[in-house]
């Protein structure tokens, strides 16, 4: 296994020699575009309603939102596959090296692209940089009429104003498996925990696990359907690989 | 008119009053600090050097220690679990606190001491897994009556520790001082 920091970056143009760590397996095929996972996301990651104003001006928050694009001509058209978008925890990310601040950083551990919130200063490089447009701004301290405070996550922290944020693949949910894991003195098993969008997701559209392990369930999807991976040709190394058949 | 204000400052009685003016903002500065320094109240006064020196483990009031991220404190029952066949109790100015929250079923709302903001996360089972002793970081509790801390919590005081435990383990190094094992 070789990690960003073994390689010549110059010289990485595929993700063939690369693997991360954590990663998942997408199947359009099978997702019927509910939105369950947009809502588990923001129960789980304290994610604000921004209300309909700000999101008239596209402010709007979400860790994960669901694509929806269309064929052909209009009256002539066709609904293609829904596209789940998220966080592709590049290993080589085009947000990490334009933060002045350092506020987005590598883990080389946990082979994520980490947002460090109070180190974040909100000049939104980071936001432009993403080919992915995955990264959502806090523009106000959003409220939380009572009761919504007592749902939060306690494990995760509660963003103020000024602060980008992302998928973070729920690391929270990474750190109490490991650490009990560790606990029992074992290894993380395969399907021990998944993340809130994969546990939600009625129809297994989203499969979470360690890329870097063949026998995981996600390496083996990965290969049985040849999953595609967005934007490979920037040379993002993304970890999502995504699969469209019909 | 700012001149003249400058010019009655500069003559001995406008410098008494510059005096008295920077004492008065001085002093309000020490005792405002004076303040952040001091352990806060708490309902009860609980004294930790009594309870310590009986030999009770720390384990026993605060069990979550060793099995999760939270210490926790010990609920009335577990006080009273004791306090129930002790004389003292019943006469004491220190316990009524105590005994009037067991007789009213109202949990007594101590006061938080050691804390470290909500973007930090911390670990209590990693370190006492690591063999960390309490002592470590919340200094020698037997000679504290009511609990305070012997230092901020900050990063240097986490990382100065988490540099100095990995040493020469690269791999050990990179997660112990990776802002995700603290931050998120
Ligand atoms: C293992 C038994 C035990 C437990 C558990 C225990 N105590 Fe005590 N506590 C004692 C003993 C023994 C004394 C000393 C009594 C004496 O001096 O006569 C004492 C003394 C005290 C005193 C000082 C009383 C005085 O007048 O000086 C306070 C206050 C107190 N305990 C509060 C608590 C609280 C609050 C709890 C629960 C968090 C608690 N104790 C749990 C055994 C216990
Ligand atoms: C008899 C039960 C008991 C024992 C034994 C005990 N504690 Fe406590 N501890 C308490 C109670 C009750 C409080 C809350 C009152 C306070 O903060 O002073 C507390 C508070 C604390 C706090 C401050 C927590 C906070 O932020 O509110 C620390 C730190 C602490 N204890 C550490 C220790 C250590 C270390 C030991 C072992 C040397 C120990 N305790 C033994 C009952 C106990
Ligand atoms: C590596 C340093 C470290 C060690 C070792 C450590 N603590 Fe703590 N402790 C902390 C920090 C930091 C906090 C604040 C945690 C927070 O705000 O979430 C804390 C909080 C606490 C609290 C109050 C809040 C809570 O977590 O419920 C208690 C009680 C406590 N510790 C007891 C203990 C006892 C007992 C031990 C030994 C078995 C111990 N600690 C060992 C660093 C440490
Ligand atoms: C006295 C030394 C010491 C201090 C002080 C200390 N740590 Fe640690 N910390 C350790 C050790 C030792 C480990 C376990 C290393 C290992 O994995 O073997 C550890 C592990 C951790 C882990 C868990 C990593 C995992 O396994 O998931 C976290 C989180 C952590 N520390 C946070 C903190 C924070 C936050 C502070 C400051 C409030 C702090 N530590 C202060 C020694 C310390
Ligand atoms: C061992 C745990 C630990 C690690 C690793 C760590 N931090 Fe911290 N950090 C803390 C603690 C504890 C505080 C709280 C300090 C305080 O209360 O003053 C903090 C505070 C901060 C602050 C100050 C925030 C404020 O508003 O005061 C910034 C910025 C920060 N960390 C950035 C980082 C970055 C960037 C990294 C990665 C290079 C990192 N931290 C790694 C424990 C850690």
């Amino acid at each position: 296994m070789a990690t960003v920091s073994d390689l010549n970056i110059s010289e990485v143009k595929l993700s063939e020699e690369y693997v991360g760590k954590w990663g998942m397996f997408i199947n359009q095929d099978v997702c019927t575009g509910c939105q369950a996972c947009v809502a588990a996301c923001s129960m789980e990651n304290n994610i604000p309603f921004v209300g309909d104003e700000d999101s008239g001006y596209g402010r709007t928050m979400n860790w994960i939102r669901i694509e929806r694009f269309w064929e052909g001509e209009y009256p002539e058209v066709k609904m293609t596959q829904n596209q789940p978008m998220m966080c592709q925890q590049c290993g080589h990310a085009p947000c990490e090296p334009v933060c002045p601040a350092f506020a987005t950083v590598h883990s080389q551990t946990q082979q994520l692209n980490l947002q460090v919130y109070n180190r974040c200063v909100g000049t939104r490089y980071c936001a432009n940089g993403c080919p992915y447009q995955v990264r959502s701004f806090n523009w106000r301290d959003y409220k939380r009429p009572e009761p919504l405070p007592n749902q939060f996550n306690p494990d995760v922290t509660v963003r103020r104003r000024g602060v980008m944020e992302k998928c973070t693949f729920c690391i929270q949910r990474i750190h109490q498996a490991e650490d009990k894991a560790r606990s029992e003195g074992r290894e993380v098993a395969d399907g021990e925990f998944t993340t809130a969008c994969a546990q939600v997701c009625p129809a297994d559209a989203i499969t979470f696990g360690r890329v870097d392990n063949p026998e995981s369930l996600v390496s083996q999807l990965t290969k049985e359907y040849q999953g595609v991976r967005h934007l490979e040709e920037l040379g993002t190394l993304p970890n999502i690989s995504y699969f469209k058949g019909a | 008119m700012i001149k003249r204000l400058f010019d009655w400052l500069k003559q001995p009685l406008g410098l008494v009053a510059v005096g008295i003016v920077f004492l008065a903002v001085f002093s309000a500065a020490v005792y405002g600090i004076a303040l952040t320094q001091k352990a806060p109240d708490q309902p009860i006064q609980f004294p930790h050097n009594k309870h310590v020196g009986f030999g009770i483990q720390c384990l026993y009031c605060h069990p979550g220690a060793s099995k999760g991220p939270n210490a926790g404190l010990p609920s009335q029952a577990k006080c009273w679990a004791c306090h129930n066949q002790i004389a003292r109790t019943q006469t004491s100015e220190l316990l009524a606190p105590l005994k009037n929250a067991v007789e009213s079923g109202t949990p007594i709302q101590w006061v938080p001491v050691a804390q470290v903001p909500d973007f930090v996360q911390f670990n209590h089972r990693a370190h006492i897994a690591a063999g960390k002793n309490c002592e470590d970081c919340h200094g020698d509790m037997t000679k504290v009556t009511v609990a305070e801390n012997p230092q901020v919590f900050n990063m240097g005081f986490c990382l100065d520790c988490h540099v100095k435990t990995a040493g020469e383990d690269k791999v050990l190094l990179n997660k112990l001082a990776d802002c995700g094992t603290c931050h998120y």
